[in-house]
């Protein structure tokens, strides 16, 4: 990290900490308007901070972390690929319809916290985004298994604009961020809960059993939190097709370990409503849909990588360093 | 809590130029057999070793006083990873290469490493590892071989096994014991001993493919001068400790399976089953994530650190990589195992050897315990 990546880090690690899982977008944005941070990826110009992914990175992994409910990835990417600062926008995952003229018709679904959201940017049937006033869709709520407010909408002849952006790309590589920090929460309670709890007369973490699954559960959080560097580091350099669809494919498969680990040590206890572990297990299984699950990534990245032949494979790896 | 904390990783301006080396030399000295391939740094080739030396690839961190080209650790880095993806060759110096010349450049005395580190940076002297014993597998701390002194020389008495490529090696780091009656990592000491010393013997160990890599090595009263102590006298433990960290975080230890990889997305080129394309992708996956991890953790030696518990998370998910791959290929592919494809006799050899990459270098075990008490736990 950087200077002004650890300033940002303590910045974010404090607010995220006070905000916690509880925070509402009702009772809380105005603190996240108040640092900015929905402007972390817009360009100066433009009246953003002008952070990079990997600043961006660092904010969204912390969210994770605190399980935070607030649309913070959504609204800074939104706000970056529209290049607006003036209210808060969104992201949405699918759309289904057509552009012509500027113009479309059809439905949007999977809008983040869509509600009081001023526009929609979302992914354009023809490539790229498109960008939508979000009064011009009818909304229809409903929650994911994590409890996020979800929106689905339908729009007929509605002006539209049209970016050069991959926002699904970008929302992935935001859920990647957030898995990892919840990963590295889920980990750091279970260790904990491992150390306190006593059976057969001494703690959990004693037995070789625990230990050898949460060392599992590390290595998993640790290749996803490498993964999210990675593709980061591709997106700053405007070459991650590729990093992106196989950083959301690893995490996605993270997720399946760490939470079946973490749930198996907390037992019974990590079961309950009262605990604080469900607010990152649950959004981990939510995420691992969100923005392209296993069979998706998997035949992005499969038919690229067969297209391209396998005396191309490790040479198109170590080509993008760069 | 944060297990391995990431950084932008930052590769040399020359990474492009000794790619495009290593590739060169690679093809024009060819590497057609596809089991070869997937053997790579077990396999030796001393035509190739020497070649890679005369181009200074062999040593590359090394002062240029011991034959050394004082390049970063992260050129060094490249090369490597070059090397193992192409499925070179690099068997014969490659534990030379990776810590014996650094111990001795650490470590050992100026005569020992005027005699040997030199020879090693050209690819023509070559270096086994003595740790394992009959009764110290896991266990190291429990090494019997024995070193006693006899006025100014040592008297070195025991056995080694599972000693990869002794029959191969002109050198052998030994740890034993140096203190008698001494108990578990107390009193232990490393020695450089020549394969042709007076004393010592070789028995081959052949392994259920029916491949030698693995000798027995026997210690019978070898006399050695007090030159041959490596570093000081019982402090054998800690040198010890900092050698596995190089020898655990290698590209090494995910780029093993490379070969059947880059075989299946060949057999992908013209069998577009569904299936198949998905576990290319799963694959690739994997070992973009690997490679992220793997040259973080170089990045961190490059440095001066020691990041033991991130070598060990490298290890432990590389191999459970290297080791599910078999499987996972022959679950969707209907290729026999046997031959004569290329996949097929790829596969075959994987399957067979696979089971020792979570035994090499440290038990899939200990580096579980490892990480277990890093984050904490115990």
């Amino acid at each position: 990290m950087n200077d002004e990546q650890r300033m940002l880090a303590d910045m974010a690690e404090e607010l995220f900490a006070s905000l916690g899982h509880t925070a509402t977008l009702e009772n809380d944005w105005s603190s996240i308007e108040q640092v900015a941070l929905d402007g972390l990826l817009l360009g100066e110009d433009d009246g953003g901070f002008g952070g990079s992914w990997e600043d961006a990175l660092v904010v969204f992994r912390i969210a994770g972390y605190h399980g935070l409910s607030l649309p913070i990835a959504e609204a800074a990417i939104a706000a970056a690929v529209a290049r607006r600062s003036s209210a808060r926008g969104t992201i949405a995952s699918h759309t289904s319809g057509e552009v012509a003229g500027g113009r479309f018709t059809g439905s949007i679904s999977g809008i983040c916290c869509g509600e009081g959201a001023a526009f929609v940017v979302a992914p354009s049937p023809a490539g790229g985004s498109l960008v939508i006033e979000t009064a011009a869709l009818g909304l229809e709520a409903h929650e994911s298994v994590a409890g996020e407010t979800r929106h689905a909408g339908t729009a007929q002849d509605a002006p539209v604009t049209l970016v050069d952006y991959d926002v699904f790309a970008m929302g992935a590589l935001a859920r990647v961020a957030q898995v990892a920090g919840a990963l590295d929460a889920a980990l750091a309670r279970s260790v904990e809960y491992a150390n306190e709890r006593q059976q057969f007369g001494r703690a959990l973490g004693k037995f070789q059993a625990v230990q050898q699954a949460l060392a599992t559960f590390a290595g998993e959080a640790a290749a996803t939190n490498c993964a999210a560097m990675g593709a980061a580091q591709a997106m700053g350099r405007r070459s991650a097709a590729f990093a992106v669809a196989a950083a959301k494919l690893r995490a996605n498969r993270a997720i399946g370990v760490g939470t079946s680990v973490a749930h198996q040590v907390h037992g019974a206890i990590g079961f309950t409503q009262e605990y604080p572990l469900h607010q990152l297990t649950r959004r981990l299984w939510a995420w691992r849909s969100e923005f392209g699950n296993d069979a998706y990534w998997s035949e992005v990245l499969g038919r690229r990588i067969v297209a391209r032949g396998a005396e191309n494979f490790w040479a198109d790896l170590t080509a993008s360093d760069h | 809590m944060q297990t391995f904390v990431t950084e932008r990783l930052v590769w040399p301006e020359t990474a492009s130029h000794l790619r495009e080396k290593v590739r060169e030399l690679v093809a024009r000295h060819g590497v057609e057999d596809p089991v070869g391939r997937a053997n790579s740094w077990a396999k030796p080739d001393p035509q190739f070793s020497r070649l890679l030396g005369a181009e200074g690839l062999i040593g590359m961190v090394w002062p240029k006083e011991y034959g050394g080209h004082e390049r970063s650790q992260m050129e060094r880095y490249v090369v490597l990873e070059e090397l193992l993806a192409a499925g070179a060759p690099v068997g014969a110096h490659w534990i030379a290469d990776r810590q014996t010349g650094a111990l001795l450049l650490r470590y050992g005395t100026e005569e020992a490493r005027r005699r040997w580190v030199p020879g090693m940076a050209r690819g023509e002297v070559y270096a086994c590892i003595g740790l394992s014993e009959p009764g110290a597998g896991s266990d190291l701390a429990a090494v019997r071989t024995s070193a006693r002194r006899d006025e100014e020389d040592w008297i070195l008495s025991g056995q080694k096994v599972w000693t990869t490529n002794a029959h191969h090696a002109h050198v052998m780091i030994a740890l034993v014991r140096s203190e008698a009656g001494s108990t578990r990592n107390e009193g232990l000491s490393q020695f450089v001993i020549p394969m042709d010393a007076p004393g010592l013997s070789i028995k081959p160990i052949i392994d259920l493919t029916g491949g030698h890599d693995f000798n027995e090595v026997f210690l019978d009263e070898v006399r050695l001068p007090a030159s041959a102590l490596v570093g000081q006298q019982g402090n054998g433990w800690k040198q010890v400790t900092a050698e596995l960290s190089l020898e655990r975080s290698g590209p090494e230890r995910y780029l093993s399976s490379m070969a059947l990889l880059v075989e299946l997305i060949r057999h992908a080129g013209w069998d577009r089953s569904e299936q198949v394309e998905n576990l290319v992708a799963r694959l690739a996956a994997e070992t973009w994530t690997l490679r992220m991890m793997s040259a973080g953790v170089a990045a961190k030696i490059a440095r001066g650190e020691d990041p033991a518990l991130e070598a060990a998370m490298v290890k432990d998910l590389g191999n459970a990589f290297e080791q599910a791959m078999p499987e996972l290929v022959q679950a969707v592919v209907d290729v026999d195992p046997a031959g004569p494809e290329p996949l097929g006799l790829v596969l075959g050899h994987l399957l067979q050897v696979s089971p020792s990459f979570s035994l090499r270098g440290g038990t899939r075990e200990i580096l579980k315990g490892i990480i277990a008490r890093g984050l904490g736990l115990r």
